[in-house]
């Protein structure tokens, strides 16, 4: 049983791009240590849901709060960089900066925004990459590296800030097959780790093995938050149902 | 027959044209570049009264013949000016004019093509604006605008000499005046074209270079 601290506190929040209503009325808690998976059709919110949580995009009504700190007060102040520095964020398109090794996408924000001396970055960047099984590819550019090594520099690039939560972003959707399974099992570990983490995918099998809760959304609404078990053997309404058949037939 | 004396008898003239067309090309890329950033950064403006001005400026220009722009500039600044203008800062200014649009939509065009994907994986790590634009914004940008800006400043090289028209003493000029003398077209213009192609084809060596390099970086 882990311990119920609430780390996320996601309240009544609501986004509109224009008169289009992205989030409508999202409430939820994540607590520290709790892995939650966010499924649920392309275009229903879940991807702005994770550019609010940590400020990259703005909202108009409700809050979130993470861990203590209000973004809705910070998002305009200086506070917001700090705030971003601990909650790292893994692409779908790895997003990694294609002029830099791997080793230098790892080490450039502890650098730049801790000022963490070159040596020690490098040092702590190297075990990072040797975490995510890439060491001896330190010094290739993105281009050099496949699909599935370049989110796992990916990951490296989001653990290099120790941030306290890790949010992903269809990390494996962009990927093929064989390596998919790379990229799940640095996730698995990162679980199994005790880390923090919102995951945005339609990788059931990895929900069933490490997900504490499993959130629904449906044009910008959450349908179902459940534990995952409950999820897919009962699921409440019939989208979520229709949803389940569909990538399950997929899988 | 061909017969290259003529060529090396009036090596110091087309020696100094060549000279004009260097300095021509220099000034106007100095003139033209930063003029270009400007409009550049214009064009990326989410401010209407700077992106609509800068627009029409810049659709205007591009769409005027290079040459009528010379003779315009040539004919219609000494009204502004009250005095004669040198058929070299006629010339200058219609290049700084000319070009700066071309840079501008090249600057552009390199700012857009950096993913907001990746401008956002940079924020999402704790950095600041100007650590963004300094660190990941400007070194892809920049990156991946080289290529195009040697190019244009190779046009800009050629283009200048249109400079011919308003009497300028730039390298054709030159060389049109000397055949004037000794009627030998061949010779002289077969010189120009030569020298034209050998550094333009430098130019073009160095773009391919810097492509290649960046096409393993992707
Ligand atoms: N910058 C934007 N401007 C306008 N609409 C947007 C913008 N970003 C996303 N949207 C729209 O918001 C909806 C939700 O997008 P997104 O959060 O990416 O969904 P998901 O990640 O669940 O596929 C989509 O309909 C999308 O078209
Ligand atoms: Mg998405």
């Amino acid at each position: 049983m882990k311990e119920e601290t609430p780390i996320i506190e996601i309240k009544n929040l609501s986004k509109w791009y224009g008169d289009f209503q992205v989030l409508d009325d999202i409430t939820t808690t994540i607590n520290r240590g709790e892995c939650v998976v966010i499924c649920g059709p392309s275009g229903s919110g879940k991807s702005t849901l994770l550019r609010c949580i940590n400020g990259l995009e703005d909202f108009q009504k409700g809050d979130v709060i993470v861990d203590g700190v209000s973004i809705k007060e910070i998002s305009h102040t200086k506070e917001i960089y700090k705030l971003r520095s601990r909650i790292g964020m893994v692409f779908q398109h790895f997003e990694l900066y294609p002029h830099m090794t791997a080793l230098e996408n790892v080490t450039l924000a502890p650098k730049k925004v801790f000022k963490i001396p070159e040596k020690e970055a490098e040092k702590r960047g190297m075990e990072l990459l040797e975490k995510v099984g890439l060491r001896e590819h330190a010094h290739k550019k993105p281009g050099e590296l496949s699909g599935g090594q370049q989110q796992r520099v990916g990951i490296a690039r989001a653990l290099a800030m120790n941030a306290d939560i890790i949010m992903f972003d269809e990390p494996t959707s962009a990927l093929d097959p064989e390596m998919i399974r790379d990229v799940l099992e640095v996730m698995v570990d990162l679980a199994k780790g005790g880390m923090t983490m919102l995951v945005v995918t339609h990788e059931m099998g990895f929900a069933k093995a490490v997900a504490d809760k499993i959130i629904f959304m449906d044009e910008g609404r959450i349908i179902e938050q459940e534990d995952v078990e409950t999820f897919f053997k009962n699921p409440k309404s019939d989208r979520a149902k229709e949803f389940i058949d569909r990538i399950l037939v997929h899988i | 027959m061909v017969d290259v004396s003529v060529i090396i008898e009036n090596i110091d003239l087309l020696w100094g044209g060549l000279l004009m067309t260097f300095k021509l090309f220099i000034v106007a890329l100095a003139g033209g570049l930063p003029l270009g950033i400007f409009l550049g950064l214009g064009r990326l403006s989410s401010r209407k009264w700077i992106y609509y001005p800068v627009s029409a400026y810049v659709h205007f220009i591009r769409n005027v013949p290079l040459l009528m722009l010379i003779f315009w500039i040539y004919f219609s600044l000494p009204i502004l000016t009250g005095g004669l203008v040198e058929p070299f800062y006629a010339a200058v200014v219609s290049f700084i004019i000319f070009e700066a649009t071309y840079f501008g939509e090249i600057i552009r065009a390199g700012y857009q093509s950096v993913s907001k994907g990746t401008i956002q994986a940079a924020y999402s790590t704790g950095l600041n604006y100007w650590q963004m634009a300094r660190y990941i914004l400007i070194p892809i940008a920049l990156r991946r605008v080289v290529p195009s800006m040697i190019t244009q400043s190779i046009v800009l090289f050629q283009d200048t000499s249109l400079a011919y028209v308003i009497g300028l003493h730039e390298f054709v000029r030159m060389a049109s005046l000397i055949d004037n003398r000794v009627i030998r077209p061949l010779e002289l213009y077969g010189f120009v074209a030569i020298v034209f192609l050998v550094i333009c084809s430098i130019g073009s060596q160095i773009v391919k270079r810097l492509e290649t390099k960046e096409g393993e970086r992707k």
